[in-house]
């Protein structure tokens, strides 16, 4: 009986090529768009996850109360880690994780390691990155040792065995062992890095009591706990704990900070925290995205089953009259449906497999390297295909074997209306879904292109900006590059616009005349950087030569930071006193808010100095005629002025415009499966159209025997359809709207969702709807009416 | 083998109510051929439907080799018509995507037949119509009496105690039409009870008695000679 099954459904599926095809195709191009986000939502999930004891580590953050605002720095005080196993049995081990720029030589082979971490000798026994070579216990206990990803090792000494080696790392060339060898850490981790070196060569070489400073923030902790220990035990600890060791501190400073503990598995997509880079709310997105597609293709298969019903209506009939009972029918239907589905399936591999790489260059990683590397992912997309065959065959089945004999062989039969209004409706449920995805894609795009063109208060065009990592000759190099011909200006600091910058523990008077504290953001610049940036001034004036005491006893300020402090207009705050990290002094000026983050974060308040020693970035204004000459200048005197460093530079809108990445990725994954969407939509359009036109081939004959025009009939033919796209737009737009707002709400900056957005989707989706529509309904009304007439 | 006593059937619409079948009494006996005859409307095919299980009645009774099958239900209907029951219908009602062979062999695999009986039993059956040289045919490419004797041969493969016929010829020419008609007499012959509905009084001289209906009810009982 299966035999026959089978038989029957080939060789339905091949005299239907057409039906076939749209089926077959909606399913596999939705199938193939939901296994990639499968494998994308799925990678997204498993951060951090692979760790055997992930379940017990926990990421120690911190918030920092202040008088002015409470902040958020990337980690806790240094002395937290040293100090947690003291007092708290709960915890088992800990690890500080410090990222930081290394440059590493090793003779002519120099590198700078961004993302170097610095971490406690337990790094490796918390984590699961293991160690081709070396002990895990030891590798990071001495100061100097460094570890070794097996890229970074084959990097450095190719095919030597780098254990017992030394390399030469920081602007000074300190000799550090290389004490491991590590497998490469996975795609998957918050933690990435090629390069581990011992914390200790911080807290014992470069500052020492750094283990015991308590006013120091930013060194991100994790924890591994006892098993069987709670999370919720060691938080309900960790006041009393900051107040044994840091109370007093606490109180003089002003400075109020909780610690807080994050799940690791939950790190990457929950924290609050700025460096999490993951997106709980893109997963959500791509997911019902997903599901969404899924549920077009789905719908196709249906309507286009049943609307073709009445064909296989016969076919039911015979069969009943020769001794099938209903189960046996529906059987044979929703079998039909899997073998469908199971085409659709091996068909959703092959396009799988060959748009995995540029779906991982559109994610902007790698999220799979092989459909065919997991095979239990395999078994599980089989399931999930096998599943989707059934439900999409269930309805169908359920209609063709209800079919009563005598009337089917009688030729008395006729899609019920209620046949045709559940088409209907699931027409405008994938048009709705269509148009919300089209709505949606346009507001991401006008929302980026606003982030692109926006005034963001200060000049990033033709700025090149090299990075000097401090180096002592960097004076030097700014001298000489300042000569060069198409070199307009250059300025020395500490940060640029859209890069990090250190935040800083700071007493300024407020407009009661009190020094209020307040962790500040803060930007050392030269007398330069203002003019070069085209930053703005509100009130006072820039760093300058003229006066001796700019270059220690001057901070300049941003509107957002006057009002911090209470001032009603900028003007007020100049000649203010202030006091931060060693160094006192007046307000200076005030310059105009510019947006030195993302427009994601509103401006915060920042502050300005001057400190030569902290300058590592050189910017250079250079005239947009022969750039690539200048930089190729640029670099030949960095190489003889900086001979132990990489050369490395950006040009600062790109630089800028980084930052917008991942909104630019989430756009254009967005506008993909959108268009997908609307392919598939499209394809089911097609399908029931033709199959419309072809029922209605003797009414069209007719129709055109008694004087009706191509037009008249294309006109007939598309209203019906247009008038549910049209239904769907009015559901999709206010739902559309609701969550794109929600969506922009992430953005302190944003584009308002003007009514032309809408009015541009709704024409898009009624236009590809019409062209779809309009191929078979011009096709049928072009024809012969005689001939159609002959279908009888 | 057949008794039906006060049979009603009655179709309703929102707006109309037919009668159908107007309380009418049948006997058929085994190895009888009896011709239903009637304008169209009169209620044969309904009677037809009827008695072949593939219609329930609305009132009356129906014994089926003196079983009461007016209130099966749809499996125990199926289950009945499978063994016991044939069909053959004017428009032939081949599977389109099955070639002959598997149109043939369709009934066998709803009884269980194992594949081997069923190969033997086609075979058999094709021959016996002179259509084997057809066997891996389809339907499209068959003439209409070609299909029909398909057609035959799929309402007699399961050996049949009762072929129920729905103007077996009235898509035939005439000598086609004839042909169809001789292999239904050897069936009968052979001891194959056969109810036909026919509008041809030259098809209904191969019965042994006609039943004429109108309304819904039996008119006129002839008896051939």
């Amino acid at each position: 009986m299966l035999k026959n099954y089978f038989k029957i459904a080939f060789r339905n599926l091949w005299r239907h090529r057409v039906f076939s095809f749209i089926n077959i195709m909606g399913l596999t191009v939705g199938m193939t768009a939901c296994l990639l986000i499968f494998l994308y939502v799925r990678f997204e999930l498993s951060y951090d996850t692979f760790h055997p004891k992930a379940d017990r580590i926990y990421r120690m953050v911190t918030d920092l109360k202040t008088p002015s605002e409470t902040i958020h720095p990337s980690g806790p005080a240094w002395a937290v880690g040293p100090h947690l196993q003291f007092d708290l049995p709960e915890v088992e081990a800990f690890t500080r994780v410090n990222y930081d720029n290394l440059l590493v030589r090793k003779g002519d082979i120099k590198f700078n390691e961004t993302g170097t971490i610095w971490a406690d000798s337990a790094f490796f026994s918390i984590f699961n990155f293991p160690l081709l070579k070396g002990d895990v216990r030891t590798a990071l206990v001495q100061p100097f040792s460094i570890v070794l990803s097996e890229t970074a090792a084959k990097k450095y000494f190719g095919k030597q065995d780098p254990m017992g080696q030394t390399l030469l790392v920081t602007g000074e060339g300190k000799p550090a062992l290389v004490t491991g060898v590590m497998k490469d850490m996975p795609e998957n981790t918050l933690i990435k890095s090629d390069v581990v070196m011992s914390i200790t060569t911080i807290t014992q070489k470069f500052w020492k009591g750094l283990d015991d400073e308590w006013g120091s923030y930013g060194a991100l902790t994790y924890v591994l706990l006892k098993p069987g220990t709670y999370a919720q035990t060691l938080q309900k600890k960790l006041p009393a704990f900051l107040e044994k060791w840091n109370g007093k501190e606490m109180r003089s400073s002003q400075m109020f900070p909780t610690l807080l503990l994050e799940p690791l598995k939950d790190v990457y997509l929950k924290s609050t925290r700025d460096d999490s880079k993951g997106n709980m709310m893109n997963v959500y997105v791509f997911s019902i995205i997903a599901l969404f597609i899924l549920v077009i293709a789905c719908i196709n298969f249906i309507n286009l089953t049943t609307a073709r019903a009445s064909e296989r209506a016969k076919e039911v009939g015979i069969r009943k009259v020769a001794g099938a009972v209903r189960s046996q029918l529906a059987r044979q239907f929703i079998g039909e449906s899997v073998i469908i589905c199971l085409i659709a399936f091996l068909l959703t591999l092959g396009f799988s497999s060959l748009l995995l790489s540029s779906f991982n260059q559109l994610a902007g990683k790698i999220i799979s390297t092989g459909i065919f590397s997991n095979i239990s992912l395999l078994f599980l997309l089989l399931g999930i295909a096998l599943i989707i065959g059934l439900l999409a065959g269930i309805y169908p089945a359920f209609i063709l074997s209800a079919f009563k004999p005598i009337m089917v062989l009688k030729g008395r039969f006729a899609t019920g209306a209620k046949g045709s209004i559940l088409r209907k409706s699931l027409v405008i449920t994938q048009f709705a879904i269509s148009t919300a995805l089209i709505i949606g894609t346009i507001i991401v795009y006008s929302q980026m292109k606003f982030m692109r063109s926006r005034d963001l208060g200060f000049n990033k065009d033709q700025v090149l900006v090299v990075e000097t990592n401090g180096d002592n000759k960097r004076e030097t190099l700014q001298k000489l590059v300042a000569n060069l011909p198409n070199v307009k200006s250059t300025t020395l600091s500490g940060s640029v616009p859209g890069g990090g910058h250190q935040g800083a523990y700071s007493q300024v008077e407020n407009a009661k005349g009190d020094l209020q504290i307040a962790n500040l953001d803060l930007y050392f610049v030269d007398f330069d950087y203002i003019p070069l940036y085209d930053i703005k001034m509100a009130a006072g004036r820039p760093f300058d030569r003229t006066y001796k005491t700019d270059s220690n006893n001057a901070m300049i300020l941003n509107e957002a930071a006057v009002k911090i402090l209470g001032y009603s207009s900028p003007a007020q705050a100049i000649g203010r006193r202030f006091k931060q990290w060693g160094h006192e002094g007046q307000i200076i000026g005030v310059i105009k808010d510019f947006n030195y983050h993302s427009l994601q974060s509103p401006i915060k308040p920042l502050t300005m100095r001057m400190e030569w020693d902290r300058f590592r970035l050189l910017s250079v204004k250079v005239n947009p005629t022969n750039v690539q000459t200048t930089i190729t200048a640029i670099e030949k005197l960095f190489r003889t002025t900086i001979p132990n460093r990489p050369f490395s530079y950006y040009f600062m809108d790109e630089f800028f415009d980084r930052q917008y990445r991942s909104e630019e990725r989430f756009g254009r994954l967005f506008l993909n499966f959108a268009a997908l969407a609307i392919f598939i939509s499209c394809l089911g359009l097609l399908g029931l159209a033709s199959y419309s036109t072809m029922q209605r081939t003797r009414e069209i004959g007719i129709r055109k025997v008694m004087g009706a025009s191509v037009s008249n009939i294309i006109n007939l033919l598309s209203k019906e359809f247009l008038k549910l796209v049209i239904i769907s737009f009015f559901i999709a737009a206010p739902v559309a709207w609701y969550f794109m707002n929600k969506w922009l709400l992430d953005f302190a900056y944003r584009t308002s969702i003007s009514w032309w957005i809408f009015a541009a989707a709704g024409t898009l989706a009624v236009l590809i709807a019409l062209l779809t529509i309009s191929l078979q309904a011009f096709k049928a009304a072009i024809a012969n009416p005689v001939k159609s007439l002959r279908t009888e | 083998m057949i008794k039906i006593r006060d049979l009603e059937k009655i179709y309703r619409t929102e707006e109309v109510e037919t009668v159908a079948l107007n309380k009418i009494s049948i006997d058929v006996k085994e190895g009888e051929f009896v011709a239903i005859m009637g304008p169209s409307g009169c209620g044969k095919s309904t009677l037809l439907n009827i008695l072949g299980l593939l219609d329930d009645p609305d009132n009356g009774s129906f014994l089926f080799n003196n079983i009461e099958v007016a209130n099966f239900n749809e499996r125990k209907r199926a289950d009945l018509r499978k063994h016991n029951i044939g069909f053959v219908f004017q428009s032939f009602n081949l599977i389109d995507e099955l070639t002959v062979f598997e149109n043939v062999e369709l009934p066998l695999i709803y009884t269980g037949v194992k594949s081997g009986d069923r190969k033997k039993r086609v075979e058999e059956v094709l021959d016996k119509m002179q259509i084997m040289h057809r066997r891996n045919h389809y339907p499209q490419q068959l003439s209409g009496g070609q299909q029909q004797r398909v057609a035959v041969a799929r309402a007699v493969v399961n050996n049949p105690k009762l072929i129920l016929a729905d103007e077996p010829t009235g898509n035939l020419d005439s000598s086609n039409g004839n042909e169809v008609m001789t292999l239904l007499t050897d069936l009968n012959e052979q001891g194959t009870t056969i109810i036909m509905v026919t509008h041809s009084e030259h098809d209904a001289r191969y019965s042994h008695r006609i039943i004429r209906m109108l309304d819904g009810q039996t008119v006129l009982e002839n008896i051939m000679v």
